[in-house]
């Protein structure tokens, strides 16, 4: 006989949870609208099981989602610090706390050229004929599962970034999303539109205000990229460790456009990032790169599907995973091809390396080809650090620690190489750094 | 060490899913030992929530492999590491267990 302490109440919201959170918002009436029909739906998928193939290594019997609650109060957004925020500059910059916008700026330079780029929910106002057609309904489909319907219900605002054809966005754009108390669940969406010839770059990070507040953060990021334009999107996942990360992003690519997209992930306790990448248009191409390093008891799954739907498409996805102590990673990978896509060039690589002995890692990659005249190449390795290595470089005087935090650079350096901005190669090696502890040993 | 279950919640044989520190476990009685494990196979990293119990060992539901209640040793292929077993006390007519 067997007995267990499992409570449906820890897996969702209640429709009392969503009418409080409903009577919070100020907007149209198709938006209560289209929310109350993604709830039905919330309601339905919370009843039936998630799909086994991609969530039975996950586990998520110690989530309880009564936890956590959408935040109506007023937000201050003077304590988060950022990893890339001051770095650079930027054309614009969008910042959400809490679910709640705190900043939106861009320069009047990009204005003028016809872009929108602000806060999702003000723009999805007041641009309803223009975005409402995109709005989960291209990229991310609202009853893909539980969280994208949670997500659909409750979405709390977001990014919007919008180019007209044939604009360049010759500056990098800016997204944080960020917590700032305890037990916040905040549901931001990034939407980005490149109309047909479209060139940008949007950097989007999260974070948490310290180390000891609990979040909730489910998710969506949408990339609709247009024939023959150019999308270069990162999304720089650094919440605390007491943080829980749920997100379906997907980047729909036509005709000779090229998208290059790279995945980083450091903080959170539990994340599960499920990724399409649909190449819907002849000689479409998707570059992908995955950065991520855990350590402690962190665990982030990621479902990964490079979707070939027309001919000459080209997919090409790179991730790397560092993982210490009692870490855990699952990456479950798939390209597919349709019968239409024919001379298809697809990749799918997943390197793992673990810095201790009860670190875990699940790389399972995949391949489902339906058309006859295609190359697709897809591999996972798992390793643990060359002892052979670490006495090279002490043997020429070089501390243990320092060995291994070139060793684990070095790991990085071929999808770093890959990562269109600078900024970001900088931070991600920094960031690395710290992570690894280096900075706290005298050489 | 933090209270999982009270002594009489259990009858010799019986099982419950709990948490010791925020990791899922399961508490098992066979007489009147207990026992607290990480409810989590070694090889496929899954629930061993509903596996059979043989011999103070429990055996995995999905492809069979078997672990040592007492030590977490893997007793058979396909596992090859030992799954956590929590310290345990029973005190104040409760179990008591902790990392």
């Amino acid at each position: 006989m067997s007995s267990t302490t499992t409570d449906i109440s820890r897996t969702g919201f209640s429709s009392e949870v969503f009418e409080q959170f409903l009577a919070t918002r100020s907007e149209p009436s198709w938006i209560t609208d289209a929310r109350r029909a993604a709830f039905d739906q919330y309601q339905n998928l919370l009843q039936t099981e998630l799909d086994p193939e991609e969530f039975k290594r996950v586990d998520l019997r110690v989530f309880n989602a009564g936890k956590f609650r959408p935040s109506a109060g007023t937000v201050d957004s003077s304590s988060i610090s950022t990893l890339l925020s001051d770095k650079t500059e930027f054309g614009g910059s969008v910042a959400h706390v809490n679910g709640h916008v705190t900043q939106a700026t861009v320069s009047d330079q990009i204005r003028a050229q016809g872009v929108l780029f602000g806060e999702l929910q003000g723009l999805m106002t007041t641009h309803r004929e223009l975005l409402e057609p995109y709005f989960m309904k291209k990229a991310v489909q609202t009853d893909a599962d539980r969280f994208s319907a949670w997500h659909a219900a409750f979405w709390t605002g977001g990014t919007l970034l919008y180019v007209p054809r044939n604009v360049e966005v010759a500056l990098p754009l800016h997204s944080l999303i960020a917590h700032s108390r305890d037990g916040v669940a905040d549901f931001s969406h990034t939407l980005i539109i490149l109309e047909d010839g479209a060139r940008a770059t949007l950097l989007e990070e999260t974070a948490s205000a310290n180390d000891d507040i609990a979040g909730l953060h489910v998710g969506c990021v949408e990339l609709i990229v247009g024939r023959d334009a150019n999308l270069r999107y990162v999304q720089l996942q650094n919440w605390n460790q007491k943080s829980w990360h749920f997100a379906h992003q997907a980047g729909c690519v036509d005709s000779n456009a090229s998208l290059q997209w790279t995945v980083v992930g450091l903080g959170s306790k539990l994340a599960h990032i499920h990724q399409d990448i649909n190449l819907n248009g002849r000689a479409a191409t998707a570059e992908v790169n995955g950065v991520t390093f855990v350590s402690d008891r962190q665990k982030i799954s990621y479902y990964t599907q490079q979707h070939h739907k027309a001919q000459g498409t080209h997919s090409d996805l790179l991730y790397k995973e560092v993982l210490r102590d009692e870490a855990r990673v699952i990456w479950r990978g798939m390209i597919k091809v349709d019968p239409a896509a024919q001379q298809t060039d697809g990749y799918q690589r997943s390197d793992a390396l673990m810095l201790s002995d009860n670190a875990r890692c699940d790389s399972i990659p995949g391949l489902e080809i339906e058309a006859d005249d295609v190359k697709c190449t897809h591999g996972a390795t798992t390793g643990r650090v060359d002892k052979e290595q670490i006495f090279y470089c002490m043997s020429r005087g070089i501390h243990r620690h320092e060995a291994m935090h070139m060793i684990v650079e070095g790991f990085f350096q071929k999808v770093y190489d890959r990562i269109p901005v600078e900024i970001v190669r900088e931070t991600l090696s920094r960031t690395v750094q710290g992570k690894l502890g280096i900075e706290s040993i005298a050489i | 060490m933090e209270r999982v279950i009270g002594t009489d919640e259990l009858k010799s044989g019986d099982r419950k899913t709990v948490y010791v520190d925020d990791i899922p476990a399961l508490v098992i009685r066979i007489q009147d030992e207990y026992f607290v494990i990480e409810d989590v196979c070694s090889h496929d990293g899954q629930p061993l929530t509903n596996g059979p119990i043989q011999d103070c060992s429990i055996v995995c539901p999905r492809h069979a492999a078997r672990f040592d209640l007492r030590s977490g040793k893997a007793l058979c292929m396909p596992a090859t590491e030992a799954i956590r077993v929590f310290k345990t006390e029973i005190r104040d007519g409760a179990v008591w267990a902790g990392r």
